[in-house]
């Protein structure tokens, strides 16, 4: 079965991917900050029961663990392509996820909340993963004592997720504002309208392969559907800046992209060895070339895929043990070369 | 003397580490220097939660700071009777122990919360089957009693057609409960 981000169904020039996250507590059980580790142990067993041997579509059930039964690369390759947080993975208490196997739904089990219920899919349409949220949240929740309050609405672990406990997200590709140097500004702006902006992969401020999430900062006061169409709004103005931003860049730096384009597509195709952080910033500018015209391969590559694929953890993942880092730096490349070497069209 | 890291550059830096009593010393180039210190930077910014429960704490202990010192006491004093959080336990760690404390610490919560999110009132989803506080007070109303709301209202908005309608089935109900009597 095809995994949630290799479906081709909506561009992914500019959004990669929508993401809803529902918080979700039981006023039966203490929460987290509360939670004995007995307590955790019913938590993530009561949770899990409810969906052994659940379908999650017509092909497959839903995967059920108890996470401290994964190693620790696993765990690090879930937190890479962000199936689970890097809360729940480091967590000492028991902690449980639910997956279906295309990994566009997950349920994290005491994490920050009792349940962190997620929804993803490629390209943008947040009301189709809200929906989907929605129904898991409906299955699990509906027999159950669940924290609701008449006046604060879902109540949460932290103040800043009662209400609806609902963040909806978009995963996005921003190297035109990015060059411009535009993000930080464009964070200010954005944060007057309760929208926050950050980056994705490296440290806070400096993102690596400029890719950005956008989300709502506040949960209560709005109906699920007024936050999403906000978001959507702002998300639509963001569009059009990038879009004028790569419009600009290339009637002016036409030359220079072209270069710097195929300088990346040759370095990834005959490297012996890279870094995920440099490697990350070849993969966007070869991302940026073939959205945009300037190279044409002769297979189909998902770029997004690849970035997640090159993480430390999914690489060791993939060669099937644990390795030092220069040992992933010549697996990366290696990886790197089949995939681009001899990939040009013309 | 070159760098001891890359062993490259000259050496223009000298770091002195003191981890757990134990002393590390280096020289190193300006390039790896800063290398060393962008990468302390960054674990600070890894830090973020630890400031944004500090930042919670100022705004949810506000209350504590424009009241006389008596009351501060006895909020400090406040205590959920379900999972046993403190006020002055919930202030510093920007977290409710369970769903009590919503209760617990309602008086003190009110104007964090809404500085915290712009509002404070839920109007979104409600779990299936949530029944509010009005709906169980109209379930609780006899049929007549709810009539001679929607007949008060219909008076109020002036719609005499339907007033007449709600006023006639009141007086059918009436008559039953007379006979069954």
């Amino acid at each position: 079965m095809l995994k949630w981000y290799e479906e081709k169904s909506l561009p992914t020039d500019i959004i990669i991917s929508s993401r809803v996250r529902l918080a979700r507590n039981f006023s039966d059980y203490p929460f987290a900050a509360k939670l004995s580790d007995e307590k955790a142990k019913d938590l993530v067993r009561e949770i899990t029961d409810k969906f052994m041997g659940k379908k999650a579509n017509e092909e497959s059930e839903y995967f059920c663990c108890n996470l401290s039964n994964l190693s620790e690369v696993d765990k690090n390759a879930m937190v890479e392509r962000h199936i689970v947080s890097p809360l729940l993975a480091d967590k000492k208490q028991e902690t449980g996820l639910i997956l279906s196997d295309d990994e566009s739904v997950s349920v994290m089990i005491n994490e920050e909340d009792h349940l962190r219920i997620q929804s993803v899919t490629t390209g943008m349409d947040l009301e189709k993963v809200l929906k989907k949220a929605n129904e898991i949240d409906d299955y699990i929740t509906g027999n159950s004592h669940i924290a609701f309050d008449e006046k604060y609405g879902y109540l949460t672990s932290c103040p800043t997720n009662v209400g609806t406990g609902l963040r909806a997200s978009y995963m996005c590709y921003l190297p035109g504002l990015s060059v411009a140097g535009l993000i930080s500004s464009l964070t200010e702006e954005l944060a007057r309208y309760g929208v926050a902006i950050r980056g994705i992969y490296g440290e806070d401020s400096k993102s690596i392969g400029n890719l950005y999430q956008l989300s709502n900062e506040k949960t209560l006061g709005k109906t699920e559907s007024d936050i999403l169409e906000h978001l959507n709004e702002i998300m639509d103005q963001v569009i059009r800046q990038e879009r004028k931003r790569r419009e600009y860049l290339i009637t002016n730096n036409y030359n220079e992209l072209e270069e710097q384009i195929y300088r990346a597509y040759g370095v990834l195709s005959y490297t012996k060895q890279i870094t995920s952080n440099e490697c990350m910033s070849l993969l966007s500018d070869i991302k940026f070339g073939i959205d945009q015209g300037f190279i044409n391969l002769n297979k189909e590559l998902n770029i997004f895929k690849l970035m997640m694929d090159i993480q430390p953890a999914n690489l060791q993942y993939k060669m099937g043990k644990s390795a030092g880092n220069s040992l992933r730096n010549r697996y990366r490349a290696e990886y790197m070369n089949q995939c681009f070497k001899n990939a040009l069209n013309g | 003397m070159l760098c001891d890291k890359c062993n490259k550059r000259e050496a223009k830096v000298y770091y002195t580490e003191i981890v757990n009593g134990e002393k590390k010393e280096q020289h190193l180039c300006e390039e790896c220097a800063s290398e060393f210190t962008s990468f302390h930077l960054a674990s600070t910014v890894l830090n973020k939660d630890i400031s944004l429960g500090n930042l919670l704490s100022s705004i949810l202990g506000n209350y504590k700071v424009t009241n006389t010192s008596k009351e501060k006491e006895t909020v400090k004093e406040l205590v959920c009777k379900e999972c046993g959080m403190t006020y002055e336990e919930f202030t510093t760690l920007g977290k409710f122990g369970c769903a009590g404390c919503y209760n617990t610490f309602k008086k003190q919560l009110g104007p964090g919360i809404k500085k915290i999110q712009g509002a404070d009132v839920h109007v979104g989803k409600k779990p299936k089957g949530f029944v509010t506080k009005a709906d169980k007070i109209v379930s609780g109303l006899s049929e007549i009693e709810k009539l001679s709301i929607k007949l008060q209202q219909a008076i109020e908005k002036e719609e005499f057609e339907e007033a007449a309608k709600l006023r006639d089935s009141i007086r059918e109900l009436k008559k039953e409960e007379e006979i069954n009597a």
